[in-house]
């Protein structure tokens, strides 16, 4: 091989390295992070609903200096190269997601956009070639949710909120009605896409317990 | 709020869909470009066996039919470039490299026959171009794993680049492994020459049969084990 296209070569793969060790880096902040909000939400089985307010707010700080994080890999992926990367930091950009929408959630009963967490991630549009928010990481933090939800119903019923889980059926729901009218492929979320029923089930049950029970009122629960 | 949820669905929908159907039709580009690049590999071992009495024509008849048989290649390259323009092409970087290092071998042996040198990344580049400029980007290691397939010869070059690369170091083991055989089937030939003093011509049958026997044995047996668990 020719001397000079051997160093060209070279450079060029330890240009690679170089970005592929700037961004391990972060990823390694970003998971610590995500694993600090992820401790903080474990808690809200636990929470009384007097007490849900204060907890989620604790979440908002860690959530929000991620946004430090995508924007330090931002700064070193090459143009157009977002791709190339992503699969470095899905799973902790899946698991801040989740995060995110748990808490809107719970705060406001709300379905959290897209859009919208991409701007708490602090994600911004012209970034677009270099980082951004895949449709398939964001729905993959949805379903994160709903697995998480369908034990949330479960012990808002300990702690005796008995219409909790009238709430969340409906909102699953939904996201379920969402997730059936995409053409999925056999792959990871596919998957996963398939533990939404046994969650709508677990959730349906919660509910059948507590109406049979005339804990919620019976028109309140056929919603 | 079920309506927008469907609403907001539905836009999922369209952008998955979009990128699946992408994915497939890439797929099958690529799938094209390994046939298309098998047959050029193919021809250019048949012409070079043949028996010439001029073998720098026969060299450059080679070369040429086997450029001509890529052209059919690069015609599908060319359509895929809407396919891979900006970030799209890392995105579906995976579905264009087979294809793409199938081509790289069959290009770097033409090259070879013809110059008898390593093409380099930058002739790949090119080769990979038309008037309106590169199809794609070639990323290194499409480079030097569509080299790897070629030859033996740059092996100790290529020790440089393995720890950067994924899967060279899978394809330098099934290099060096080739490279033990045409070694073997030198060293055959060269025993059996001296034992019989065979005249010159029958040598040059001899040389010629080895190599290409060896050299289909092996494709073969990479083709079953490596490509195919790669794949």
């Amino acid at each position: 091989m020719d001397p000079q296209d051997l160093e060209t070569l070279n450079a060029l793969l330890e240009h690679d390295v170089g970005v592929s060790e700037k961004i391990k880096e972060q990823v390694k902040e970003f998971d610590k992070k995500v694993r600090i909000i992820v401790g903080i939400l474990g808690k809200i089985h636990s929470t009384p609903s007097t007490l849900m307010p204060e907890l989620l707010d604790s979440v908002d700080p860690v959530l929000l200096s991620c946004q430090d994080i995508t924007t330090s890999i931002a700064d070193v992926i090459p143009p157009d190269q977002f791709w190339r990367w992503k699969d470095m930091w899905s799973n902790s950009m899946r698991t801040a997601v989740y995060a995110a929408g748990l808490s809107e959630y719970l705060r406001n009963g709300s379905l959290l956009s897209l859009p919208r967490a991409s701007e708490i991630l602090g994600i911004k549009e012209e970034w677009k070639d270099r980082f951004s928010l895949p449709v398939e990481d964001y729905l993959h933090g949805l379903i994160s949710m709903v697995n998480e939800l369908s034990r949330y119903a479960i012990n808002a019923v300990t702690l005796g909120q008995y219409e909790e889980p009238v709430r969340i059926s409906k909102f699953v729901k939904e996201i379920f009605s969402g997730f059936t009218m995409l053409n999925l492929k056999n792959d990871s979320l596919r998957r996963r896409f398939d533990s939404l029923k046994y969650d709508l089930k677990k959730i349906e049950e919660v509910v059948y317990d507590v109406s049979l029970r005339k804990l919620v009122p019976p028109a309140q629960a056929m919603q | 709020m079920l309506n927008s949820v469907l609403n907001v669905f539905e836009q999922f929908r369209e952008d998955l869909d979009e990128g699946n159907d992408r994915r497939e039709r890439l797929i099958k580009a690529s799938r094209d470009v390994t046939n298309i690049s098998k047959k050029a590999i193919f021809l250019l071992h048949r012409i070079v066996l043949e028996d010439a009495t001029d073998d720098r024509a026969l060299v450059l008849r080679a070369a040429v039919s086997g450029r001509e048989k890529l052209s059919e290649a690069n015609a599908i390259f060319a359509t895929m470039r809407p396919e891979l323009v900006g970030d799209r092409f890392w995105r579906y970087q995976r579905q264009v490299s087979p294809g793409l290092q199938e081509y790289i071998e069959a290009l770097s042996f033409a090259h070879y026959v013809e110059h008898d040198t390593l093409i380099s990344y930058q002739q790949v580049q090119d080769a990979l171009s038309d008037s309106d400029g590169p199809f794609f980007p070639l990323t290194v290691s499409d480079y030097l794993l569509g080299l790897s397939d070629l030859t033996g010869g740059c092996k100790s070059d290529f020790e440089r680049f393995t720890p950067h690369v994924r899967d060279l170091s899978k394809k330098q083991s099934v290099t060096a492994n080739s490279l033990e055989k045409i070694e073997a089937a030198a060293y055959a030939v060269a025993v059996r020459g001296s034992e019989y003093d065979l005249p010159q011509e029958m040598l040059d049958d001899l040389v010629a049969q080895a190599t290409a026997r060896f050299s289909i044995t092996d494709r073969h047996e990479r083709e079953g084990g490596y490509i195919e668990s790669h794949v």
